[in-house]
């Protein structure tokens, strides 16, 4: 198990680099005009924060009004030996909940979480994995099925949820197992 | 559904911030209007004619102990100063002293003017000795509580996207050298053979599993913008392989639990402006994750297709597809 660690934190250094190096490489050997392609696209990252904006203010402020009422705590507690029996913390409930509902909304969680617990938390980390590590199932239903009109979705929803909620407890698994 | 979901929050933080402001007003966890009694000495000595005198405030811990009914220890003295004004005097505890419950939270909800803990001095007779301090009425903190955090945190809200702007171009525009590229185009050819035992109802020569193929390439690399299209051409490819206008055949659920499972080498772009290159050490903990979850999903849609009753509603099998009724 360490030498895995190991070899994954080691590995893990080239990740970030590589996107950054590889695809403007890539690109150039394909020809195409890449300064033009990245500035292109760059142009999006604006509308993208903005685009999140009423998205992180209704989930920041209702999570926040939540946790100041005391009612987060009464929750956690009441949770923990249920949640505890699969090694699941309480406080990631929010986020398990919210992660197949809305994608901003998930992401805004994983804000929340980093001004609560700071970036090097567990917490943070298994948020941030349960993020990464899924798509928003009823996002994804609402725009396949609705571009093609299809209303009876069948097994669809109960698929996409059980595959979440496994998705949800196996991040909390790895990221113990192997930054924990 | 999250309708219900965020609505629920707020109803809730109300109705327990309600709860718990009624448990301290019944039970008069604040002692309002009471006073705390106090031992003051004047380290510089005390000049009745001087508006700030600076003072060393002791709390005896059994009578606070006594007032408040708690268990919480007072240090043994505290810095502070005396306000002296044609009212009378006013003690102040300076901003940085660590107080015991409840004096902690009535000194934060006081604290709107100055960074204080403040109280008017009562029985106090220069130079010195005993005193009692009485401070300003705390009520409603739950309330008071919520309502400033909902404030703080739309103003967070804003703050924080406007911080995410340079990281989010960084990686929207390497995204967007690795589409026009091409890279999605490449690996179609690695991922074809992998569908076809997931789709056995699509032949082998049909246009969906490309349109599948580039769907899922392009989510493997976040391409969030790019995979969306890519996803409802493959549904409407299989839509007229389906004989039913209304209902999802097995393949269409089983393109949607894949993407719901959402198999990404590429972390999407929003986690990587939040977590910076703390995202390295993620990666493999969401690679893990997301296999994992894509072979629960695959799983359980072919499990749950068996079962009789989304069999019985499978418009395959309801009405054999035109092909299939020719032979």
């Amino acid at each position: 198990m360490d030498t895995a660690r190991n070899v994954i934190s080691t590995l893990s250094f080239f990740v970030v680099p590589l996107i950054l190096v590889g695809f403007p490489l890539y690109g150039l050997y394909k020809r195409v005009p890449v300064y033009e392609s990245f500035v292109e696209g760059a142009k999006e990252g604006f509308q993208v924060a903005v685009r999140i904006i009423p998205y992180l203010v209704a989930i920041l402020f209702a999570i926040a009004m939540f946790r100041a009422s005391g009612a987060m705590e009464a929750l956690t507690r009441a949770l923990d030996p249920v949640l505890g029996l699969i090694g699941f913390p309480a406080e990631l409930l929010p986020m398990a909940i919210i992660r197949s509902l809305s994608g901003s909304g998930s992401a805004a969680l994983v804000v929340d979480m980093i001004n609560q617990y700071g970036e090097d938390s567990i917490l943070v980390k298994m948020a941030a994995v349960m993020y990464g590590s899924s798509e928003t199932t009823f996002y994804v239903i609402a725009v396949y099925f609705g571009a093609v009109g299809i209303r009876k979705t069948r097994h669809a929803v109960p698929a996409g949820l059980l595959a979440d909620a496994a998705a949800m407890i196996i991040a909390v698994w790895t990221v113990r197992l192997l930054l924990g | 559904m999250l309708n219900y979901i965020w609505a629920g929050l707020i109803v809730t933080s109300f109705v327990f911030a309600l709860g718990f402001d009624a448990r301290d007003i019944a039970g008069d966890r604040y002692r309002n209007g009471q006073p705390l009694p106090v031992t003051l000495t004047f380290p510089e000595g005390y000049d009745p004619a001087a508006r700030r005198v600076p003072v060393e405030i002791r709390i005896e811990p059994g009578q606070y102990a006594s007032l408040y009914r708690t268990e919480e220890r007072p240090a043994p003295s505290y810095a502070g100063y005396l306000l002296q004004t044609q009212e009378g005097a006013q003690l102040r505890f300076a901003a940085d002293a660590k107080l015991p419950e409840p004096l902690a939270t009535i000194g934060k909800v006081s604290r709107s003017r100055d960074e204080e803990l403040q109280g008017r001095l009562v029985g106090f007779t220069p130079p010195g000795a005993t005193a009692g301090v009485v401070f300003e009425p705390v009520r409603f903190v739950k309330l008071n509580a919520i309502a400033s955090a909902a404030l703080d945190f739309a103003k967070t809200a804003a703050e924080l996207a406007f911080g995410l702007i340079g990281v989010l171009a960084l990686f929207l525009g390497m995204l967007k050298i690795a589409e026009d590229s091409g890279i999605v185009y490449a690996l179609v050819k690695l991922v074809r053979p992998i569908l076809r035992p997931l789709f056995p109802e699509v032949p082998a020569d049909h246009p969906a599993l490309g349109m599948i193929a580039l769907n899922l390439t392009a989510t493997v690399f976040g391409l969030g913008n790019a995979a969306t299209p890519f996803g409802i051409k493959a549904m409407e490819e299989l839509q007229k392989l389906n004989p039913s206008e209304d209902t999802a055949t097995n393949s269409m659920v089983m393109l949607l639990a894949i993407n719901t499972a959402s198999l990404q080498l590429v972390p999407p772009v929003l986690l990587l402006a939040l977590m910076g290159t703390g995202i390295n050490t993620l990666i493999f903990p969401i690679l893990t994750t997301t296999v994992l979850g894509l072979i629960v999903a695959i799983v359980a849609t072919r499990v749950l297709g068996r079962l009789p009753g989304y069999r019985a509603s499978d418009p395959n099998r309801r009405a054999p597809p035109p092909a299939a009724a020719e032979a």
